[in-house]
């Protein structure tokens, strides 16, 4: 059965003027408020009790009940969550310690108890024994074992340090590592190192930082740690949950707390233990100018391995072109190509003659292979059938115009013997016997007329000629036989025919004169 | 040839195993180059890494939604000592 926790305002005061009996009898309560009245007075308000914890138990409500006791009494004793919670060790039986609080009564059950203030162990300091209650709790889990170390990366990409943003311990972490191995990437996770809040935020961001290390650019290793300072202020360090987080860490962990003498249970359970921050950044991560002699180390191994491979080549190339067969390796070609032509010059004379026959040979072969060659016989059958295309089409040809001369003919014949054809004949010939008629006609007339002229010309000649048989004659010029009839007509040297009554006589004129009428 | 996100650890381990290849001579001259050459763009990819010159230092801050993100942290507010 839970007790009522002790609550004084609770509790009536006992009226004084009522507790006497006037039968001489007194109440419980009022031999209770006696004895509550007598405690009060008598005792110190703060004592400090030695004992040895017995019958110690926590109460599910937070609340603690215990007996203090020495070897000849016995002391109840309570203490209340409120200051239960404030314990850094676990009370058990058997522990000596130093109780501080108040003696007071429990009336309704008429005992007297220390209320526990403050409780410490005897000997050691609570914390001490807090450190050393849960380091026997967390070795005896085997947290503390050596398998569960995990190894450092060698050469860390990316460290996550747990800490808080403003102390010396991070400045000191950063400038470490800048000066080793400025080449890594740090992500600073704060938190409160110290205080109420600090224990749950440490594992809290232990935690996280494994749970989120892939979108973090995963995370090769973390340093949980601060700066020195007493060891309250480390106190955190040394709780049950940032060890568990600790433990459950899947990324290496550094813990780096306080000085070189400070050593807490995140220690104890860390992968390595970091005397200070500075030796935790250092462990952390290497020298990177050691890396940079390392890796040009292994690059000239690397060269000095190949050089000396092309080397062994070389000499070894070296000693081979030294071998005759190398050295002159057409020496050998030359003597046989030597013995090649002297075979050759032999064999000229015989070779040219039977090379002669042979050609001829060849000559009568390829005619035969070319008569039976497929090709050539396609192309002889080739030009049979070009030869009686081109027959045929001379026949052909020849055909169509024999054809075509007659069919003129015939056209012709046709035309000729065609009316329209016949009637311009007709027409003509109509016009040509017209045409015969006009003119014999016309000469039948001309004759007449010929006849009759002739007959007035043999009259007019039968007329002058009988004056030239009387003496006279005609004189006409020679050219255009005019008849001269007046000098106007002459000229010197012209030629003149004059005709007599038995013939002419051709004269010039010599002299030419005129009769002057009015002389 | 080698990748180019080898980590520093893996190109430093690829480049000790070449390294040791090489020297036992158990490869032919040819193959001995071309390990040789991986090599050295292996020894380059090393000290690109190496050569970075100024610490990247981040803040990891707890979001409402229980994720993470980083902050960059400027250098001036990175606190001296």
């Amino acid at each position: 059965m839970a007790r009522e926790p002790f609550n004084p305002s609770l509790i009536k005061a006992p009226k004084r003027e009522a507790a006497p009996a006037q039968s001489g009898h007194i109440t419980v309560s009022a031999v209770t408020a006696m004895v509550k009245n007598a405690i009060d007075t008598a005792l110190p308000s703060t004592v400090h009790v030695m004992g040895e914890i017995s019958n110690f138990k926590r109460h599910s409500s937070g609340h603690l009940y215990l007996t203090l006791k020495d070897a000849a009494s016995e002391l109840s004793c309570v203490m209340w969550r409120s200051q239960a919670e404030r314990l850094k060790f676990d009370p058990a039986d058997g522990l000596q310690v130093i109780a501080t609080g108040r003696v007071e009564v429990f009336e309704r059950a008429g005992r007297y108890q220390l209320y526990i203030r403050k409780l410490e162990p005897r000997g050691v300091g609570s914390l001490e024994l807090a450190f050393r209650q849960v380091c026997e709790k967390l070795e005896a889990e085997g947290l503390f074992e050596e398998r569960h170390k995990k190894p450092l990366p060698e050469h860390p990409a990316r460290v996550a340090i747990v800490t808080s943003p403003t102390g010396a311990a991070i400045a000191d972490m950063l400038r470490t590592i800048q000066r080793r191995y400025p080449c890594v990437d740090v992500l600073v996770y704060p938190v409160a190192v110290q205080g109420d809040a600090a224990k749950s935020q440490i594992a809290a961001a232990i935690d996280s930082v494994n749970a989120h290390a892939d979108q973090l650019g995963g995370v090769d290793l973390m340093i949980i740690g601060r700066g020195g300072g007493s060891i309250e202020d480390l106190w955190a360090f040394n709780e049950e949950v940032v060890a568990r987080a600790i433990h459950a860490s899947r990324i290496p962990i550094i813990s780096a707390v306080g000085h070189e003498v400070d050593v807490t249970v995140a220690d104890l359970v860390a992968d390595v233990r970091a005397a200070t921050p500075t030796a935790a950044a250092e462990l952390a991560v290497p020298v990177r100018d050691d890396l940079i002699e390392g890796v040009a180390e292994l690059a000239l191994r690397c060269r000095r391995a190949v050089s000396s491979r092309m080397e062994l080549n070389r000499t070894h190339f070296a000693g081979l072109t030294r071998r005759r067969a190398l050295a002159e390796p057409l020496s050998a070609v030359y003597q046989r190509e030597q013995t090649v032509d002297e075979v050759a010059n032999r064999m000229q004379r015989s070779w040219s003659a039977r090379l002669h026959d042979t050609r001829l040979r060849l000559d009568r072969l390829e005619a035969i292979v070319q008569r039976i060659a497929p090709h050539a016989q396609l192309m002889r059958t080739a030009v049979v059938i070009r030869d009686t295309e081109h027959r045929l089409q001379w026949a052909i040809t020849r055909r169509l115009a024999d054809v075509a001369g007659r069919t003129a003919l015939a056209r012709t014949r046709l035309d000729t013997a065609a009316p329209a054809r016949r009637l311009p004949l007709l027409i003509s010939k109509v016009g040509r016997a017209r045409q015969t008629l006009v003119s014999a006609t016309e000469h039948r007339m001309s004759l007449g007329v010929e006849h009759i002229g002739g007959l007035e010309q043999r009259l007019a000649a039968m007329g002058y000629k009988s004056i030239l048989n009387r003496g006279f004659s005609i004189t006409r010029t020679k050219r255009g036989k005019q008849v001269v009839r007046s000098t106007d007509q002459l000229a010197d040297c012209q030629r003149l025919v004059t005709e007599l009554a038995d013939g002419t006589v051709e004269s010039e004129v010599i002299n030419l004169s005129q009769l002057e009428l009015f002389e | 040839m080698a990748k180019q996100k080898l980590t520093f650890e893996e190109a430093l381990t690829q480049l000790e195993t070449l390294a040791e290849k090489i020297e036992q001579g158990e490869i032919g001259l040819e193959e001995s180059i071309t390990k040789y050459e991986e090599g050295m763009a292996l020894v380059k990819q090393c000290r690109d890494i190496l050569n970075k010159a100024e610490l990247r230092v981040q803040k990891i801050q707890q979001r409402a939604d229980g994720g993470v993100e980083t902050v960059k942290l400027p250098r001036k507010q990175e606190p001296d000592a």
